[in-house]
């Protein structure tokens, strides 16, 4: 139980700082405006839409393409997966180079607790913000349910695709933040990382080259697969995986500093 | 209660406590006397849980502490040399904090929370942020968090920096309460009197080696000074030839 109360002074320590409502607000607006001009879009196209025969519908138009502008081809440049890169850096970075440079890390090595407790507590606290603000995404396109037809089955693995990515996000987050002595260059390093995962196969695609690995080891291929609802059990592996290695590196950082100091 | 035997452990490349073997009974107040840089507060870091010693063992009521850390959470309090707050949170939220991080729940926090705002006068400080705290006050709300938990142990290093007169007594009051009470006390400090008027026996470190561990007489001060100096003194002139 005290991965929980970890949790809890991380996400009281969340909530009383004014970062994250600036960054919840701020970007909650945006997508806002931005689900507001994919409506006012579809409704525009929706007589064309109607005659096609399986024509995209609201799903296809408006509910996925405001989680992301980059795989779906949105006209708006940020979506909720774009502006993960950069919000989950700045989020997890305090996590636990913030106890470092505060000087209250020995705090909670002389509570007991094991580094895997404390990394996995942070972590949860990180995750359950992520998760409140993926809600408060997706209840704007689930607003209108009671008057358009929604495409439960695509929402909900584009929804699952954008969990699993920000808990990746996280997870490399608090990582970054474990091996960094400030939270300044953990956020740093975190956003190299994540925007690397991201755009991995980037240059081999404009080169012209179609290679595997180089696709498999790029995030945006997985969510890609997510977004247009095929739920395949490689991309979840590739999500768990990555979580589950930048914890466990954080982890044994952690226990390394506890060890040497 | 506490057994150290043997504990060593370098820092920054050189050994900053070497073989130290230390005992401390239930109820005892040990004062842990030393220059800087004499290795009090490393000691005090692994006794704490904080830092693991590179050889060595630390034993609480008979259990081997480095084989179950989570000893700590029930058993210590400790109070650092410069209390460790976050400054976002509040004096109340600490301490809630403190208690949930040692396993306090419900009522039990509830009431532990009440005792020691009451006992150590911080009620009109608990909805106040500890990033503005005084020093005196973060030092005070440093110690009601090492106590919120009723430890049996008690490790204060140098916990009257930065307080007044009266607080200075108020804690001596503090310490010889917790003493009676059950709860051992380990003091680390720089000031002799500060030793006399409440500790029973007191421990000099030396360049991370014990050099003295004896009892302490409140009415002679002056013998503990001339042990302190001799050890520092002789050192440094033993150093110079």
């Amino acid at each position: 139980m005290t991965i929980l109360a970890v949790t809890r002074l991380e996400l009281r320590r969340l909530f009383v700082r004014p970062l994250a409502w600036v960054l919840g607000a701020l970007t909650l607006a945006e997508l806002a405006w931005r689900f507001v001009l994919l409506l006012g879009s579809f409704l525009a196209g929706q007589i064309k839409l109607a005659a096609l025969p399986a024509g995209p519908g609201y799903t296809d138009l408006v509910g996925v393409p405001l989680l992301s502008s980059m795989l779906t081809g949105g006209f708006l440049p940020f979506g909720l997966a774009e502006l993960a890169l950069i919000i989950v850096p700045l989020l997890t970075m305090s996590a636990i180079a913030g106890e470092r440079s505060n000087g209250t890390l020995p705090l909670l090595f002389a509570s007991g607790l094991p580094a895997s407790r404390i990394v996995l507590g942070k972590y949860l606290a990180v995750l359950v913000w992520l998760l409140l603000w993926l809600a408060l995404t997706l209840a704007m396109p689930l607003s209108l349910t009671h008057a358009i037809h929604l495409d439960w089955g695509k929402l909900a693995a584009a929804a699952l695709g954008m969990a699993l990515m920000l808990a990746a996000l996280a997870a490399v987050g608090v990582a970054c933040s474990a091996f960094a002595s400030h939270p300044a260059i953990a956020a740093a390093a975190s956003m190299m990382l994540v925007l690397a995962l991201w755009i991995v196969n980037l240059g081999a695609q404009i080169a012209g080259v179609d290679n595997g690995v180089i696709n498999w080891l790029a995030m945006s291929t997985h969510l890609e697969t997510l977004l247009r609802g095929l739920v395949a059990s490689s991309d979840l592996l590739w999500f768990v995986l990555l979580i589950v290695l930048a914890l466990a590196l954080a982890i044994r950082r952690l226990a390394t500093e506890r060890e040497r100091n | 209660m506490l057994r150290l035997d043997q504990l060593s452990r370098r820092r920054a490349g050189r050994p900053a406590v070497q073989n130290l073997s230390l005992s401390l009974s239930r109820g005892q107040v040990l004062g842990l006397l030393g220059v800087n840089g004499a290795g009090k507060s490393t000691t005090l870091s692994m006794i704490a849980g904080a830092l693991r010693p590179d050889r060595g063992s630390i034993q609480l009521n008979g259990a081997d502490f480095l084989e179950q850390p989570e000893l700590a959470r029930r058993l210590i309090g400790w109070l650092p040399e410069r209390a460790p707050l976050w400054p976002e949170l509040t004096v109340g939220e600490h301490l809630d904090a403190h208690g949930q991080l040692r396993g306090m729940r419900g009522a039990a926090l509830k009431q532990a929370r009440a005792a020691i705002i009451e006992r150590l006068e911080l009620q009109p400080l608990v909805r106040r942020l500890a990033g503005v705290l005084s020093q005196g006050q973060r030092q005070r709300l440093g110690l009601a968090c090492a106590l919120l938990h009723r430890p049996a142990l008690l490790v204060l290093d140098e916990p009257g920096n930065a307080l007044d007169p009266v607080q200075v007594a108020a804690l001596r009051t503090l310490i010889r309460e917790q003493a009676a009470a059950g709860t051992s006390v380990i003091l680390s400090t720089h000031l002799l009197a500060e030793v006399t008027a409440v500790c029973d026996r007191v421990a000099i470190l030396h360049e991370g080696t014990l050099r003295h561990d004896g009892p302490v007489r409140s009415d002679d001060h002056a013998a503990l000074e001339r042990t302190f100096f001799e050890i520092a003194m002789n050192e440094r002139k033993a150093q110079a030839a």
